[in-house]
């Protein structure tokens, strides 16, 4: 038959659907399966690093309760990109007084990155779980559990999602990699994993885009790693404290056009590579920057223009090469 | 571009007494007045009010003057020194003694009428305390010398006025000037700037340069579109100027308050134009640290009380005029457009193709947006730019991509990509069709992989898709199969 068809992002195409195939956090896992087999569960509060598995979990777990046409039962919400409480709250409403499932009391709202918001909304939300608590249950999904105020975290069943162990993610890898028909060394797999620190969607993307350049060795995959990154960031601070203020914009510039970053984001790559070794940032220098760049970050959430702000910055990295070559000279 | 230019209103400063154009009668008046200091006798008012609108030559005189009689002068930033005690400690001390080498000193205090009666506590009672005793003669310059709080200095002055310059006169110093940088000028033209400019020569030279500084010459038509009200970029100009060369901070806030322009559009300006007139690292983080602060008063103003952009005001005019501590002179004069203004729709189409894709591509994996951006897109890059351009072919018709889409995550690339993405969706047409003719075979073919893939107790994509993510009508089936 054919040859190359569509392609997805292994990360959606290899999501574990069920309960049963989720490879790790196996005491989570069947904790979850009693919800399932008693068709109850209490308001639960999914907790971890990224790329351990709460919004798979929660999805397997509709999966499993309501079967394949589970999201209809299921509202996903991000916190992030929700425009507040008040279209929560609309959407909630809308969704509890929709059908229910034929032979489960409750249906499913997940909200994603709960900790994103802010301690009154998570107010009303407390009030939003009672509210509806008759037909729903509510399951949160945070980075940071100490970002969930007190009242909501005593309503929800607390489960802990630790980063993947190596051979979890590595025989996870090689699964895929088979399936793929990619030919790659195990010791590629490995790398993967100390570079992902048990970040399952880090790891599945690095596989991917390591695989799309042709083969799956220790090599391809620090490419990767080095490239996701992107160098014009490091270069920029690097020209800025070089003195060269107008070659720190002009890469500025290019970045925030070629890779439509807005000032928030360049902020946050900056902050990245600020305590890396790859970065030429004279060590006095690296908390300093830190500091201003803090100030920088917050003035652009303040609402102020990013582009002047990080004009500020280089300036202020050149000023303080200088003034550092003139201590030293 | 990088010889170093001096704006003509400075350029073309009256150099000697002679030079100062009209204002005879107040010509005369000023110099009776100092020659009786050179001559040791203290006159009875000592110290001179030369008043009059802006830009008719009243601080010319003033240097002109100087310069013929070879006199020292002490300029006071009247915006600098205001408190009584800044004003003690410097027309204070200056007023008592004479100067190292003997001569005079003109102390010379710019356009005191811009000293608040409230704000600026005690300033002018220490002046008038001053005044009278001093050994030097002191020069007071105003727009305005009737306003209130000027009235008991008015009685210790001698009150000199200068009236609207001519037009006649004006236009023959245009003249001059276009002479003299040889530029084609149009005599109807100048006539038009100096009418425009009521008499004012130093808008006047300032429009003249604009408009030559831009197209070379300096006709009817190009005059008539430039100066001042009809061409925003001209007042642009003019209040760059106005701040970069401010010698007070009150003139650079007065600068930016009365520009036309707004305030976003006028920190763009200052933004791209600080490199251009601050070459000392130094000044120019001082620069763009006041101006970065008037950014975020604004912010400020627009979220919560319109009573900060008074904050804006003093941080984008004087705080960024003030930044030249290290350097003397300003840099080059010509300005530059700022990029953000040309690149912001760039950007905004750009940033709007990243947000589609995210809006796309971040709900099937089940991550915010932001996930998305910062942990996702950073490999389709990778992927589109130097992957394998069947892989990206296929993703982009996985996720539906649009051409313009494509083009943001492959650039050069991107043709290659969509030729891919094409020749699979042609073979993604052709399969339906025949899976279409096959569909009852097939479907028993199907269950049959459902019940093998459960047993295995595998994710298999067919059963992944079940629940129908399928595009372009295409059945489960051959979705996927490689090799």
């Amino acid at each position: 038959m054919s040859s190359v068809i569509e392609e997805l992002l292994w990360t959606e195409k290899y999501r574990p659907r069920s309960l049963k195939d989720i490879v790790n956090q196996k005491d989570i896992v069947e904790r979850l399966q009693k919800f399932v087999a008693e068709k109850n569960m209490p308001h639960l509060l999914f907790a971890g690093p990224p790329g351990t598995g709460k919004t798979t979990a929660a999805h397997a777990l509709a999966h499993d309760l309501y079967g394949e046409g589970y999201t209809q039962f299921m509202l996903e919400l991000n916190a992030s990109d929700e425009r507040g409480i008040d279209t929560i709250r609309e959407k909630v409403k809308e969704f509890a007084r929709s059908r229910t499932p034929p032979d489960i009391p409750f249906k499913i709202v997940l909200l994603d990155e709960a900790d994103n918001m802010t301690a009154d909304a998570q107010q009303a939300l407390r009030r939003l779980m009672e509210l509806y608590s008759a037909n729903t249950r509510f399951v949160l999904a945070a980075n940071y559990p100490s970002k969930i105020i007190d009242p909501i975290q005593s309503r929800c069943a607390f489960f802990r999602f630790t980063p993947l162990n190596k051979e979890d993610v590595v025989s996870r890898l090689k699964y895929i990699a088979d399936n793929e028909k990619v030919k790659y060394v195990e010791d590629a797999l490995e790398a993967i994993y100390d570079i992902s620190e048990g970040d399952m969607r880090k790891a599945i993307n690095i596989l991917q885009t390591a695989a799309s350049l042709g083969k799956v060795d220790v090599d391809s995959v620090y490419k990767v790693v080095g490239m996701a990154r992107p160098k014009d960031i490091k270069e920029m601070v690097e020209t800025a404290l070089k003195g060269n203020f107008t070659g720190a914009r002009e890469l500025l510039r290019k970045v925030m056009i070629e890779y439509g970053l807005s000032g928030e984001d360049v902020v946050r790559q900056i902050h990245r590579e600020l305590f890396s070794n790859d970065i030429n940032i004279p060590e006095e220098l690296r908390v300093m920057i830190a500091d201003y760049l803090g100030e920088v970050h917050y003035r652009i959430v303040e609402g102020s223009d990013d582009d002047i702000q990080l004009s500020a910055f280089l300036a202020w990295l050149a000023m303080m090469s200088k003034r550092l070559g003139a201590s030293t000279a | 571009m990088s010889l170093q230019r001096t704006p003509w209103i400075i350029k073309y400063r009256p150099k000697s007494v002679d030079e100062v154009v009209d204002q005879e009668e107040a010509k005369s008046q000023f110099l009776t007045w100092i020659e009786a200091w050179l001559r040791g006798r203290l006159p009875e008012k000592r110290a001179a009010l030369l008043y009059g609108p802006p830009g008719v030559g009243k601080t010319s005189l003033v240097e002109a003057v100087a310069h013929d009689y070879k006199l020292e002068v002490l300029e006071l930033n009247a915006s600098d020194y205001r408190r009584a005690e800044d004003i003690r400690k410097t027309v204070g001390v200056a007023a008592y003694r004479r100067s190292l080498t003997g001569r005079l000193m003109l102390i010379l205090m710019d356009e005191v009428d811009g000293i608040s009666a409230k704000g600026d506590a005690g300033g002018l009672e220490e002046l008038l305390r001053i005044i009278p005793n001093t050994m030097n003669p002191v020069v007071l310059t105003a727009n305005d010398p009737w306003k209130d709080q000027l009235r008991p200095l008015r009685e210790f002055v001698l009150m000199i006025e200068f009236k609207n310059l001519s037009t006649g006169n004006v236009v023959s110093l245009l003249q001059r000037i276009c002479d003299a940088e040889h530029v084609e000028c149009d005599r109807e033209a100048l006539r038009y700037i100096a009418e425009k400019n009521m008499g004012d020569v130093r808008a006047c030279v300032n429009d003249l340069e604009a408009v030559a500084e831009g197209y070379g010459r300096v006709t009817m038509d190009l005059a008539r579109a430039l100066v001042r009200g009809r061409d925003k970029s001209l007042d642009l100009w003019r209040t760059l100027n106005d701040v970069f060369y401010a010698k007070a901070g009150w003139m650079a806030k007065k600068a930016v308050s009365n520009s036309e322009e707004d305030y976003e559009t006028l920190m763009a300006w200052l933004n791209d134009n600080i490199p251009n007139k601050y070459a000392e690292p130094e000044d120019a983080f001082r620069a763009w640290d006041a101006l970065s602060r008037a950014s975020l008063f604004l912010a400020r103003a627009k979220s919560g009380s319109w009573d900060f952009l008074s904050y804006v005001f003093d941080l984008m005019g004087p705080g960024v005029a003030m930044a030249r501590q290290v350097e003397q002179s300003p840099q080059r004069s010509r300005y530059q457009y700022p990029s953000k203004i040309t690149l912001m729709a760039k950007l905004r189409d750009i940033r709007a193709l990243r947000d589609s894709i995210a809006e796309k591509v971040s709900s099937r994996l089940h991550v915010s947006t932001s996930t998305f951006k910062e942990d996702v897109l950073p490999y389709l890059f990778i992927i589109f730019r130097q992957g394998d351009v069947n892989v990206a072919g296929g993703l982009v018709v996985g996720y539906n991509l649009t051409e313009g889409e494509v083009r943001y995550l492959a650039g050069a690339r991107a043709s290659d990509i969509i030729k891919a993405a094409e020749g699979i969706r042609r073979q993604l047409a052709k399969e339906a069709e025949r899976a279409a003719a096959e569909a009852p075979r097939r479907e028993a073919e199907e269950a049959e992989k459902k019940q093998a893939a459960k047993r295995e107790g595998q994710v298999t994509l067919d059963k992944y898709f079940g629940g129908g993510l399928g595009q372009a009508g295409q059945p489960e089936k051959g979705r996927r199969a490689r090799g």
